[in-house]
């Protein structure tokens, strides 16, 4: 048998279920987006009605806009602290082993439960940092202050999700054998060169994963960012699931499954550029 | 040298605050009563709440259906992935990054994407409320994180260990069982966490594909929300659903910190 053939044949497995669990509802999908439904029996052909709608409606782009500024912000804040976090945390020792069951416990929560523990936390009557908040007079409004509304989302989902960067950032660091470090002293390399030129350049897979898992959660962010403020204040945290979300509640399955489609167009293709982006940078590097 | 162990010591446990504060808060008012009960008035210290959930069949029962779909994806995942991860590290075919770009392109669908058409698959194949479907799911996203994890571990291990054991006799497959899954076990760890990981917080799929019955911890919790939500009970449900994720941490905690080299 040939190389190619065998290979297959391992891979066969794993992407039959993907094709069954991923591919096949993504057909669906991807068929029911030209039909207006009424049941699965009763559907209308109105071709790319729901495209043009939704592509051509301010609110999509609204949306758009304010999930790719959270992904942003969320990634501008998590990677830099996971960073310091991994590289601060001695290589070995109980410190290490605490301080990583630490990072991983906030990722074992179920995500419906995050923005219930911390909208009760922040609770002016009960909770530990509201009663500080209530205590020293300071102005915080989560429900009616888009800012506020933000700032809460942010500190959240970085609480949920930084000991994910850190992590994946720490077993990278594991993995660079000491004589690196030992070469890097003989040169006198400074703290910045040894970051920048043995330790960055060993970490970009573990980064690349943390970067590509934690893009996509948040840009698609949903059960979080509805149980904070269902979207609100006025929309200010309308991300693009929470559209999706109120399509389907409201069984618009037509136009749900279209924006369906877009959604996982845009998804795709930024993290095609992401790949793309990395792919140049290997062969660079041979 | 001094001022930079003192920065060290305080980030620490700045971040230590940080990462426990929601948690003890939680774990508080899982012990306090926060409604007026018979036995134990608004307020109160109590242990009310845990009992509570022992005496409600469909929250012990949530508990069960969680862990039993949780184990059943962890285990398919690593069945499937592990010949997957062995073809991309080690046979150089046409189209490898391709297909394993194809195969990342599942993980970034986003849940919300899939949950209806999936539910409209499930319940053609008679998948629906049951611990099985969320299983099956869940592979959606586990199965090529759990590819790339293990696609990593494999690639460095030396290739002499393949080839030795070929000499000696063994096929392909009988190598993978005997020789290579002791050798890359902490990847295994590591690939097993995270699909635990994303699996037992999972809510889109785990809600809609359990209507009826089968229904997970997040719905249970979810469905604790009322006129009058007795918090105390809910935070007692969240402490209880992070046990076996805790244990989960605890046996993978060295695997984690010994740390591998991600490829891309």
């Amino acid at each position: 048998m040939t190389s190619d053939a065998r290979a297959w044949l391992y891979i066969a497995p794993a992407a039959v279920l993907l094709l069954l669990v991923g591919g096949i509802p993504l057909a669906i999908n991807a068929y029911h987006s030209f039909f207006d439904i009424f049941s699965l029996e009763n559907k209308f052909w109105v071709g790319g009605e729901w495209y043009v709608s939704i592509l051509t409606s301010e609110r999509f782009y609204d949306s758009l806009m304010r999930s790719l500024l959270f992904s942003t912000v969320v990634i501008c804040v998590q990677f830099p602290l996971g960073l310091l976090i991994a590289l601060s945390l001695p290589r070995g020792g109980w410190v290490r082993s605490l301080g990583l069951i630490l990072l991983a416990v906030p990722l074992v929560v179920p995500w419906n439960m995050i923005p219930a523990i911390w909208l009760s936390l922040i609770n002016p009557e009960t909770g530990a940092i509201g009663q500080l908040i209530t205590a020293f007079d300071i102005p915080f409004d989560y429900k009616f202050n888009p800012v506020h509304t933000w700032l809460l989302l942010v500190v959240m989902d970085t609480w949920h999700w930084v000991g994910l960067v850190a992590i994946l950032a720490c077993s990278g660091l594991a993995g660079i054998a000491p004589a690196y470090y030992q070469a890097a002293a003989i040169d006198r390399a400074s703290r910045w060169q040894v970051f920048r030129f043995i330790e960055l350049p060993k970490l970009t897979g573990a980064l690349t994963m943390a970067l590509l898992l934690r893009f996509m959660d948040s840009f698609m962010i949903y059960t979080e960012a509805f149980g904070i403020n269902a979207g609100g204040p006025s929309g200010a945290t309308t991300f693009l699931s929470l559209d999706l979300g109120e399509e389907i509640k409201a069984f618009n399955y037509g136009p749900a499954a279209a924006r369906s489609v877009i959604y996982f167009a845009i998804t795709l293709l930024i993290v095609h550029a992401f790949w793309r982006l990395l792919s140049a940078r290997r062969e660079d590097a041979g | 040298m001094t001022l930079k162990r003192i920065l060290g010591t305080f980030g620490f446990l700045a971040l230590t605050v940080f990462i426990l504060l929601p948690l003890v808060q939680v774990i508080v008012l899982s012990f306090l009563s926060t409604l007026h009960h018979e036995t134990a008035p608004k307020g109160s210290l109590t242990l009310l709440n845990y009992a509570n959930i022992f005496r409600t069949d469909r929250l012990v029962a949530s508990f069960l259906n969680s862990t039993i779909y949780v184990s059943l994806n962890v285990a398919l995942t690593l069945i499937v992935a592990l010949p997957a991860a062995y073809a991309f590290a080690r046979f150089p075919f046409r189209g490898a990054r391709a297909t394993f770009f194809a195969l990342l392109a599942f993980r970034v669908t986003p849940p919300v994407v899939l949950s209806l058409p999936a539910f409209l698959l499930f319940a053609q194949i008679d998948m629906l409320n049951t611990p099985v479907g969320v299983a099956l799911a869940h592979c959606v996203f586990n199965v090529p994180i759990a590819i790339w994890i293990l696609e990593s571990f494999i690639r460095g291990v030396p290739k002499e260990l393949d080839e030795t054991a070929f000499l000696d006799g063994y096929s392909t497959p009988g190598f993978i069982i005997k020789h290579l899954i002791p050798v890359i076990a902490p990847g295994i760890g590591a690939a097993a966490f995270f699909c635990f990981m994303f699996s037992w917080v999972e809510v889109v799929f785990a809600r809609t594909l359990t209507i009826t019955d089968g229904k997970p911890i997040t719905t249970a919790i979810s469905s604790l929300f009322g006129f009058q939500t007795d918090i105390g009970l809910v935070m007692a449900m969240t402490s209880l659903s992070l046990v076996p994720g805790l244990v989960m941490i605890w046996f993978v905690r060295n695997h984690l910190s010994r740390g591998f080299t991600v490829r891309v």
